[in-house]
């Protein structure tokens, strides 16, 4: 026995390596990824490296920038007074549309339902290398108060959910990844549908969006709301290529992410979705809090 | 484990930072160098099998850490790669880096193709998955521009570790 292993010892060996992590990936491919102690302890090492690198070309390229720019500063600074000009003369009229919003607004009797959000911004230190990865990594972590699954925004639109959690570094799941789904709402007809990730950076795909549905190429997709999932009401992309089968129940189609994926440098976490804050009438309602003793 | 396999194990921890951190710097989409990649198949091509396949399967495991897909994908498909070069590769020639470069661009490629069928078996089947050819090629052209300079480095590696040559008693050979 024991020479027969001695024989065969590489075989056992190189067998030992191909099955085990075969076995890790079937039993464990649909049910996500757990940071045990040595992910934990590798990414320590590496996620302040990245960091690092990161952060100091940065610094170079601002360097760089700063001192180019300050070539063209007189220009610069003639053709900013334009700009201020003309950014006053919007401003007002921004104000006076939005008196005139407000006005319409308590005519209609219509409250801002908008669910508030605690938001955490992050630097994006890393990406997946691979093609098939669709990820980035962020420099917060769960001493941040970053938890595993929290939605990851830009300003541009929705960007991903908190796949991997340590405590200074997170991975974030790009909505463009196969594994990904977002319910959406389409921002003219307000019907819904749900937004799937393809493996493929520049396009989604539109699901579930019933036959009936008035929708048509270019018509903004934002997030449903749904409990534990994005803010509602922040952009997702635009349908592209909607095909409307002669039989069937649903429109398939593309949607082209508001978000450029290539070019984030920082995203928000949604840390938490504060409870939408009480009308003044059933505030009146509630009993008075407690004294503090000084 | 031997200094050596150490110094190889840092390799690829340098690698898996250089190749999370340099697409998100030059804002690479696609040609995105697998270096780690390029780790698997030096070992395939130089290294004895036991040290080989567990190295292949270090480089792996850090390739799972930064992907974020299905826990031990990469780290299966860095032994798959490492058994299946170590079985057709004995004709293959790494000592140049063009060569080292036309290795590197085909295994990426097949290593490519067998992640994305994996891949879609954990997203339900092909129906919702694209695929795309065209970054397959441009990450295996990254990977085999990448190719030469990380054999060197192995090879550097391995240079500093052979036995110092003698010269035989009386000058002849």
């Amino acid at each position: 026995m024991r020479s027969l292993f001695r024989r065969y010892r590489e075989l056992i060996f190189v067998g030992l390596l191909l099955g085990a992590p075969f076995g890790v990936f079937f039993a464990k491919a649909k049910k996500g990824h757990e940071l045990n102690l040595l992910d934990r302890g590798l990414l320590l090492l590496t996620a302040p490296a990245e960091r690092a690198i990161v952060g100091a070309v940065g610094f170079t390229v601002d360097v760089w920038h700063g001192y180019v720019a300050l070539r063209g500063v007189r220009e610069s600074n003639l053709e900013l007074r334009r700009e201020l000009i003309r950014v006053r003369a919007e401003a007002e009229t921004a104000l006076e549309l939005r008196g005139e919003n407000d006005r319409l607004k308590r005519l209609l009797d219509f409250g801002d339902k908008q669910v508030a959000t605690r938001l955490l911004a992050a630097t994006v230190i890393a990406v997946g290398a691979s093609p098939h990865s669709h990820m980035l990594r962020i420099a917060r972590g769960a001493d941040d108060g970053v938890i595993k699954g929290a939605p990851v925004i830009s300003p541009d639109g929705v960007v991903g959910t908190v796949a991997q959690v340590t405590s200074s570094y997170a991975d974030v799941q790009l909505i463009t990844s196969p594994l990904a789904a977002v319910p959406a709402l389409s921002e003219r007809t307000r019907s819904r549908s749900t937004v799937k990730g393809t493996g493929d950076l520049t396009r989604c795909k539109l699901e579930y969006a019933v036959r009936s549905d008035d929708l048509h190429d270019g018509d903004l997709l934002i997030t449903a709301p749904a409990p534990g999932f994005f803010p509602k009401g922040l952009r997702i992309g635009t349908i592209a290529n909607l095909v409307r089968h002669p039989t069937g129940m649903f429109l398939t189609g593309d949607v082209l992410p508001a978000v450029n994926f290539e070019r984030l440098d920082e995203v928000l976490v949604v840390l938490e979705q504060l409870p939408p804050p009480l009308e003044p009438a059933a505030a009146a309602r509630l009993p008075p809090p407690p004294e503090v003793a000084p | 484990m031997s200094l050596r396999s150490l110094l190889v194990v840092l390799v690829c921890i340098v690698a898996s930072v250089l190749e999370a951190v340099v697409p998100h710097l030059f804002h690479l989409r696609s040609a995105r160098a697998d270096l780690l990649l390029s780790v698997v198949l030096y070992c395939a091509l130089h290294d004895d099998i036991v040290e080989g396949a567990a190295l292949s399967a270090t480089a792996g495991y850090l390739s799972d850490l930064t992907s974020a897909t299905p826990a031990c994908l990469y780290t299966f498909l860095a032994v798959v790669t490492f058994v299946v070069v170590r079985t057709v590769g004995g004709p293959l020639k790494t000592d140049g880096g063009i060569q080292s470069a036309a290795v590197a661009f085909a295994a990426s490629l097949v290593h490519s193709v067998v992640a994305m069928l994996l891949f879609s078996f954990v997203a339900n089947g092909s129906e919702g998955l694209v695929w795309q050819p065209g970054p397959l090629l441009w990450s295996a052209l990254g990977t085999a521009l990448a190719a030469p300079m990380v054999f060197a480095v192995l090879r550097r590696i391995d240079a500093s570790f052979l036995p110092a040559t003698t010269d035989a008693p009386g000058g002849l050979r």
